[in-house]
């Protein structure tokens, strides 16, 4: 792989950039793998590159059923914080941020990690409250952030409006090296220094069954024909469910879509990503100039990739009253993601009731921030097979032994 | 956009005008249960890529629960049933049975 | 006791006239809409018969409107409220039921004009064609983000009621949806 440097677009030029080479190779299915991960999304590769880099297992096949980093990777608002309540998550979310910090480097890919800062507004009593408590947790938890007042928060973002027609900005949580980072980059980053390592992503590819004999994984059927494992991870967000109804065993997760859209570009105005939870929206502007903005999950099963109109609407209404300039604005686009939601909205790394077999799910509203540290911790699980490190409490028996990471407040709606 | 028959009022509201409140039929444990059935009970939930039985309650309108099958994949509604029913009607089932014939049928 | 509306007399006339209705006796009754104790005393204390699914029956003496299938609302006049609740709590003894006042925890709006039906669709998700919300029939749906129901009395003239506590926002919202030259000319 040749590196990617300002002397090799100079050098390129002279060839009127036709010496590229591709970023991944396009590889035919081999017969057996030490290790399939199903999904090439954001955390599919994070899994795969971590087993390589941190363990040396580069014998591996990353399958997936549409296009690497087609799925919610591509999809959401690009969001990087750490600013979690319990120690488990603060753990595994400040990995992931400190890795972003270092991704372009390590990857030898710009990934365009924009540590702008991150804030989320108090305006309620009630949020105060929640939001200092996180501040002394994060203290402890070597997070950085604070909790500012509402003349910082006008200083921060002068767009802002404190005296809103609803709910006033009472203060706000700020994480200072929390921000944002290009999506599409981290998933190409990631496939590239994986495709380098000599593993394989089968795009494409359409897992249809998981073989196993007396109780341990042994390979998988896809659209592509049969391939043979040892090791299985399947890190599938939105389809968790289905993927493990083929292996055999439930998992405590529902399916619904969250929204996003970008408006038309326009100047620099606001160089922090702002999150109001209570009247629920959130924006940042991207390096192109659009106003990126989430949206809300809808309240059923969904798998359609696409949210109701309502939610949308709720979503402008509550943006207008937080920063009235918005108002004019055209939006350009809106989708939809399927993200899998679990009862204390937190994440699954888990070994799971096939030998051989483990799950990376459940990151709900808030994947992107995580796809370092998830993939790290997965890595980590796969290779020593034990529940164990980042990894070690988001396992699947919390729930049957009431050991949950209760993080309602912190990923409830805002990512 | 969702539109659902309250068999309870016999309006067709649409999704605004209404709460979804999740898997139907849901076998209910308390104190004493063992931790599988507890398990089960408070966290696993159907989570089907196709027919889905739901709750849902008219909110805005008469206030009523009801039953609903819904297909998550395409969002088309099958029809809604009285939220007092152990077990989703014969009629219904076979209906969506004609729709889809891959479908494995209903499972508790 | 000096008893006022939340609307306190407030009106509009746009593209339809909105105008507080006035004090209003309501009494939510919930039970079993079957039993013909409940029958009996809906008789007594309006007139009306236990109106079918979702219709609102009139007399000189007063209305009763069928809220859900085990609630009405029974409409009377405001100064006999208390006198009226006593005669019902006295007849339902021993009978399962609930009966609360809710005069003056709602507001009444009365509307007059062509296009009411226009009007309402600017913010409501029900259906408001003739056809499936005739007069006399109520309907139970939000308008922007509020519940309220409402009724035609007559084609061109309805009563829409909404808690009190958000009065004076449905009236700037209607105010609104009826200005002049917003006509949708649709129903």
């Amino acid at each position: 792989m040749k590196r990617y440097s300002a002397f090799a677009i100079a050098k390129n030029a002279l060839s009127h950039h036709q010496g590229w080479e591709r970023a991944w190779a396009k590889p035919q299915m081999k017969k057996e793998y030490d290790a399939v991960i199903v999904g090439a999304g954001g955390h599919g590769l994070a899994t795969a590159f971590y087993l390589g880099k941190n363990y040396g297992i580069t014998n591996v096949a990353i399958i997936e059923k549409g296009w690497l980093g087609g799925g919610n990777t591509g999809r959401n608002t690009t969001i990087i914080r750490s600013n979690y309540l319990q120690d488990p998550s603060a753990a595994i979310y400040e990995k992931a941020r400190s890795l972003y910090e270092t991704m372009s480097q390590d990857l030898n890919y710009n990934v365009m990690f924009s540590p702008r800062g991150v804030m989320m507004l108090a305006q309620t009593e009630a949020e105060i409250r929640g939001y200092k408590r996180t501040a002394h947790a994060n203290k402890l938890q070597g997070v950085k952030t604070e909790y500012i007042g509402p003349q910082k928060v006008k200083d921060l973002c002068p767009i802002i409006e404190l005296s809103g027609p609803r709910y006033p900005v009472l203060g706000a949580l700020w994480q200072p090296r929390g921000g944002t980072a290009r999506h599409d980059a981290v998933a190409w980053g990631y496939a590239r220094a994986c495709s380098e390592m000599g593993m394989d992503i089968i795009q494409q590819c359409e897992v249809t069954g998981v073989t196993q004999s007396r109780g341990k994984v042994t390979g998988l059927q896809t659209s592509k024909g049969d391939i043979k494992c040892k090791k299985l991870g399947i890190v599938v967000a939105g389809n968790s469910g289905h993927l493990a109804e083929m292996a055999g065993f439930r998992l405590p997760l529902e399916s619904v879509a969250l929204q996003a859209l970008v408006s038309e570009p326009i100047k620099p105005c606001m160089d922090v990503v702002v999150m109001a939870n209570t009247v629920h929206g959130y924006m940042s502007q991207s390096d192109k100039g659009e106003m990126v903005i989430g949206g809300g999950t809808d309240g059923f099963n969904n798998y359609t990739q696409r949210g109701s109109f309502h939610h949308l609407e709720e979503t402008v209404r509550a943006l207008i009253e937080t920063f009235p300039m918005v108002s004019r604005l055209k939006m350009l686009r809106h989708w939809g993601g399927i993200v899998d939601v679990t009862g204390d909205r937190s994440p699954i790394i888990s070994k799971t009731p096939l030998s051989g077999c483990f799950i990376n799910c459940g990151w709900g509203t808030g994947g992107f921030k995580a796809i370092p540290g998830s993939g790290w911790a997965m890595a980590e699980l796969m290779a020593k097979d034990e529940q164990t490190g980042l990894g070690a409490q988001f396992g699947l028996n919390r729930f049957q032994e009431g050991r949950f990471i209760d993080e309602s407040v912190a990923a409830g709606v805002a990512h | 956009m969702l539109n659902f028959r309250c068999p309870n009022c016999e309006i067709t509201a649409d999704e605004t005008d209404l709460h979804c409140d999740g898997q139907a039929h849901i076998e209910r444990f308390g104190a004493g249960a063992s931790d599988d059935d507890l398990e089960t009970y408070l966290f696993m939930r159907h989570n089907p890529k196709g027919v889905h039985f739901e709750r849902w309650r008219h909110v805005f309108g008469c206030g009523k629960w009801f039953n609903a099958a819904r297909c998550t994949v395409t969002l088309e509604v099958f029809g809604t049933y009285s939220a007092q029913s152990l077990v989703p009607p014969k009629s219904l089932i076979n209906k969506i049975k004609k729709k889809r014939p891959e479908w494995e049928g209903f499972v508790k | 006791m000096f008893s006022v509306t939340g609307l306190n007399g407030a009106s509009s006339n746009g593209s339809i006239n909105v105008k507080d209705a006035g004090l209003i006796g309501m009494i939510t009754l919930r039970g079993d809409l079957k039993s013909d104790a409940i029958a009996k005393v809906i008789k007594v204390v309006t007139g009306t018969n236990i109106p079918d699914q979702r219709q609102c029956v009139f007399t000189s003496k007063g209305a009763t409107a069928w809220m859900s299938p085990d609630e009405l609302l029974v409409m009377v006049d405001y100064e006999s409220v208390d006198a009226t609740i006593a005669k019902m709590e006295k007849s339902l003894q021993g009978v399962h039921s609930l009966i609360v006042n809710v005069s003056d925890a709602r507001a009444v709006f009365e509307l007059t004009g062509s296009s009411i039906r226009d009007v309402i669709s600017k913010g409501s998700p029900a259906d408001m064609s003739s056809k499936i919300l005739p007069v006399g029939e109520v309907r139970r749906t939000r308008i922007a983000q509020l519940a309220v129901a409402f009724w035609f009395t007559s084609d061109t003239t309805a009563r829409l009621v909404c808690f009190r506590s958000v009065a004076g926002y449905v009236m700037d919202w209607l105010e609104n949806a009826s200005e002049k030259g917003s006509e949708v000319g649709f129903h």
